[in-house]
């Protein structure tokens, strides 16, 4: 029966099915890394077509959720990873709950900044292409070569309207690692950054209280704490913050704090020294 | 409008009137202060209501601070709310070809202590209403919390309450208002004024 | 040039550049889940600008026993969306196998809704017109909303309102489903209680949106299956 199935949708779904991007029944090693097919439309420039109709000023338009605060760094510790949760379209707060840290996999977490379908998506290719990976090499991937799969699958769109600023982060045999990867095919490796709407108010508190040897309870107050500077002034960044802490053992979730209940805390705190 | 940001919002209760609103200045994503005024005071009991471009915002509070003073001054009496209304909208459309920047809101209490609520659009069309009116960056989500929240001869602690709710809940789902709130409930015998703690993101 | 073209086909006709493929047909849908329900409501107008084409066009439509799936934007797209999520539904993603078949099951609401966000990433380059509420029970049978962007990126979340009165619904969803702004903690709401804030949210909505009214369809969706209610609204 199943060879019977198999044989009869194989032929009369093959031409549809390589339209919807997904592979072929039966094991191709050439397959697996393909890069996903997407529909286009048919017009002379498909580019074009995408960006009036994503267009602030077109007249249906497709409202792609952005705007975001989201940091990471490196300290004596590893590395804490810290972001917002809150996705708007145009004005308007589309959620308060989205979940800006991607879990790749138990020790490779991403970041969300710019189009949360590119990110959501990408991620998880990257995902599986880091499975994939593992069981090949009977090893897991450095965090290096991952973001760079990322770099390199984005880079093949360049131009097209992908909306992505993530960071990479995890642990591997060189120890804690951090890249940052954008939808340009920017790649950085660094000890400190910030993506999205409300970064420059993050790199401020993050930079002043910025200490390599810093304990682990300090550098996770410190993430949070910039989180939620960039919440208060940025127009485009709230809800919760969200701070994931990547160790030698891989990545582990530090909790989800509302914004309005950390306000309150801040507030009722005395105001510590800067000068 | 979405340049500075911010809401307001009016209510009619039984023999009474509240006005709300947010407290958030701003220049596009970024927020400059969350102390912003946008409600005054035009009488003993009639408040205006002005959200929009900042600029604008403070320097027609002045121009009405005038002309109410001089009505004031040339009648010997308060200004009703009505009347007022009618000068906030010749006002505007004095600058037809060239707007304010503001949806102004007028609430108050007549002479004979009745409630009256009106808002009008930039350049002074007039918009009478027996139950709420909504202006600001903030109008859709006002429009439905009013909308399902406002019910006919609210008591003032009521009004309240509702507006508030209104206000808070609304702003919430606004990235450009909210960080703070303030509402004033005007009754026949007294004007409660009260700052509300919000959401500052 | 004609006389190159040895053929009467109208070749002088001229050619539309523009290829403008979307239009927006209005109506507002929202889901709300509840600890062992979920619930899943649309309008059934369809209009286009200032008229409207019909009263009556259902928006959601029953996947399984388990989830329902609305949508709302462009009806075409909808349509073809809603089609070929059904088409996937028999036939599975990986292997060109129907998936019943292939698995001895039906798609479980996460699975169908992990599949329509590759389906609406497949598109990012020409995208469906279309905002997605997934509402059903999860396999631990407690009630699951799924929400969609036009081009696939997805959460779950407690309540959604989606489509052209989302605006106006949503902040009264946050502050009676949520408890926004309340004193009072979160408490699991009862079917009963959804079902009263979903319909006063329509009857709200249709008070100041000119795209949202005329019937309203609620999936009610517990483990003993899904069950349709209609209710009228306003229609002017």
């Amino acid at each position: 029966m199943d060879a019977l199935v198999s044989k009869y949708a194989h032929s009369s779904a093959s031409p549809l099915d390589s339209s919807e991007g997904f592979s072929q029944a039966g094991f191709d090693a050439a397959q697996q890394f393909a890069l996903p097919m997407f529909d286009i439309p048919m017009v002379s420039n498909p580019i074009d077509f995408l960006r009036a109709h994503t267009d602030p000023s077109a007249e249906n338009r497709i409202r792609i959720q952005h705007g975001t605060t989201t940091l990471a760094f490196k300290f004596q510790g590893g590395i804490v990873v810290a972001v917002d949760s809150r996705a708007s379209g145009g004005s308007y707060i589309a959620s308060q709950t989205v979940k800006k840290v991607i879990e790749i996999n138990p020790y490779l977490l991403g970041t969300m900044a710019g189009g949360a379908a590119d990110c959501q998506y990408w991620e998880r290719e990257l995902g599986r292409r880091c499975r994939l990976y593992e069981l090949r090499n009977k090893e897991r991937i450095s965090v290096a070569a991952a973001s760079k799969i990322l770099s390199n699958m984005v880079y093949d769109y360049k131009g097209m309207g992908l909306s992505m600023g993530t960071m990479i982060t995890g642990w591997d045999k060189t120890g804690p690692a951090l890249y940052y990867v954008d939808s340009d095919g920017s790649r950085l490796k660094g000890e400190r950054f910030s993506v999205g709407s409300g970064s420059t108010f993050a790199y401020g508190v993050l930079d002043t209280g910025y200490d390599f040897d810093m304990s682990v309870d300090d550098a996770i107050a410190l993430g949070k704490r910039s989180i939620y500077h960039a919440c208060h002034r940025d127009a485009y960044s709230g809800g919760s913050v969200n701070v994931f802490h990547v160790k030698e053992s891989g990545w582990e979730f530090k909790g989800n704090f509302d914004f309005d209940k950390l306000h309150w805390d801040y507030q009722a705190q005395p105001k510590g020294q800067i000068v | 409008m979405e340049y500075n940001g911010g809401a307001v919002v009016a209510m009619v209760g039984k023999n009474c009137v509240a006005i709300a609103c947010d407290k958030r200045l701003g220049v596009q994503a970024m927020t400059i202060s969350t102390e912003f005024k946008k409600i005054f005071q035009a009488t003993p009991k009639t408040y205006l209501g002005l959200p929009g471009l900042a600029t604008d915002v403070q320097t027609l509070a002045e121009k009405f601070r005038f002309k109410i003073n001089m009505y004031k001054l040339k009648e010997e009496r308060e200004i009703e709310p009505r009347t007022l209304a009618h000068l906030v909208s010749s006002t505007l459309y004095e600058r037809r070809f060239g707007p304010w920047f503001t949806e102004p809101v007028v609430a108050g209490l007549d002479k004979n202590n009745n409630p009256f609520i009106c808002n009008t659009d930039t350049i002074g069309c007039i918009n009478f209403a027996k139950d709420f009116v909504v202006s600001g960056t903030s109008t859709n989500q006002l429009y439905g919390m009013c909308e399902s929240l406002w019910e006919p001869d609210l008591e003032p602690e009521d009004l309240f309450e509702t507006i508030s709710q209104a206000l808070m809940n609304a702003v919430d789902r606004d990235c450009l208002a909210g960080w703070g709130a303030e509402v004033v409930v005007i009754t026949p015998d007294k004007i409660i004024t009260r700052t509300l703690k919000s959401r500052m993101d | 040039m004609m006389s190159t073209v040895p053929s009467e086909l109208p070749v002088t006709a001229p050619i539309e550049h523009r290829f403008d493929p979307y239009v927006d047909n209005g109506g507002t849908l929202l889901s709300i889940a509840g600890k062992d329900f979920c619930v899943v409501a649309a309008d059934t107008r369809l209009s286009e600008g200032y008229s409207i084409h019909t009263r009556y066009v259902p928006k959601s439509v029953k996947l399984s026993d388990k989830t329902v799936i609305s949508m709302g934007g462009c009806y075409a797209d909808c349509l073809t969306l809603t089609k070929r999520i059904q088409q996937n539904m028999e036939a599975s993603l990986v292997a060109p196998m129907w998936y019943r078949h292939a698995h001895g099951k039906t798609m479980s609401t996460a699975a169908i809704a992990q599949m329509l966000s590759i389906m609406l990433y497949q598109k990012r380059f020409f995208p469906f017109y279309s905002w997605c509420i997934l509402g059903g029970l999860d396999e631990e049978g407690r009630g699951a909303v799924y929400t969609y962007d036009p081009v696939g990126s997805y959460e779950r979340e407690a309540c959604r309102c989606a489509g052209s009165a989302s605006s106006l619904i949503q902040p009264f969803l946050d502050n009676q489903i949520n408890f926004k702004n309340q004193a009072s903690e979160r408490r699991e709401l009862s079917l009963d209680q959804v079902l009263r804030i979903t319909k006063d949210s329509f009857t709200s909505a249709t008070e100041r949106d000119i795209y949202t009214g005329d019937y309203l369809e609620i999936f009610v969706i517990t483990s003993n299956g899904v069950e349709l209610q209609k209710m009228g609204l306003k229609k002017d």
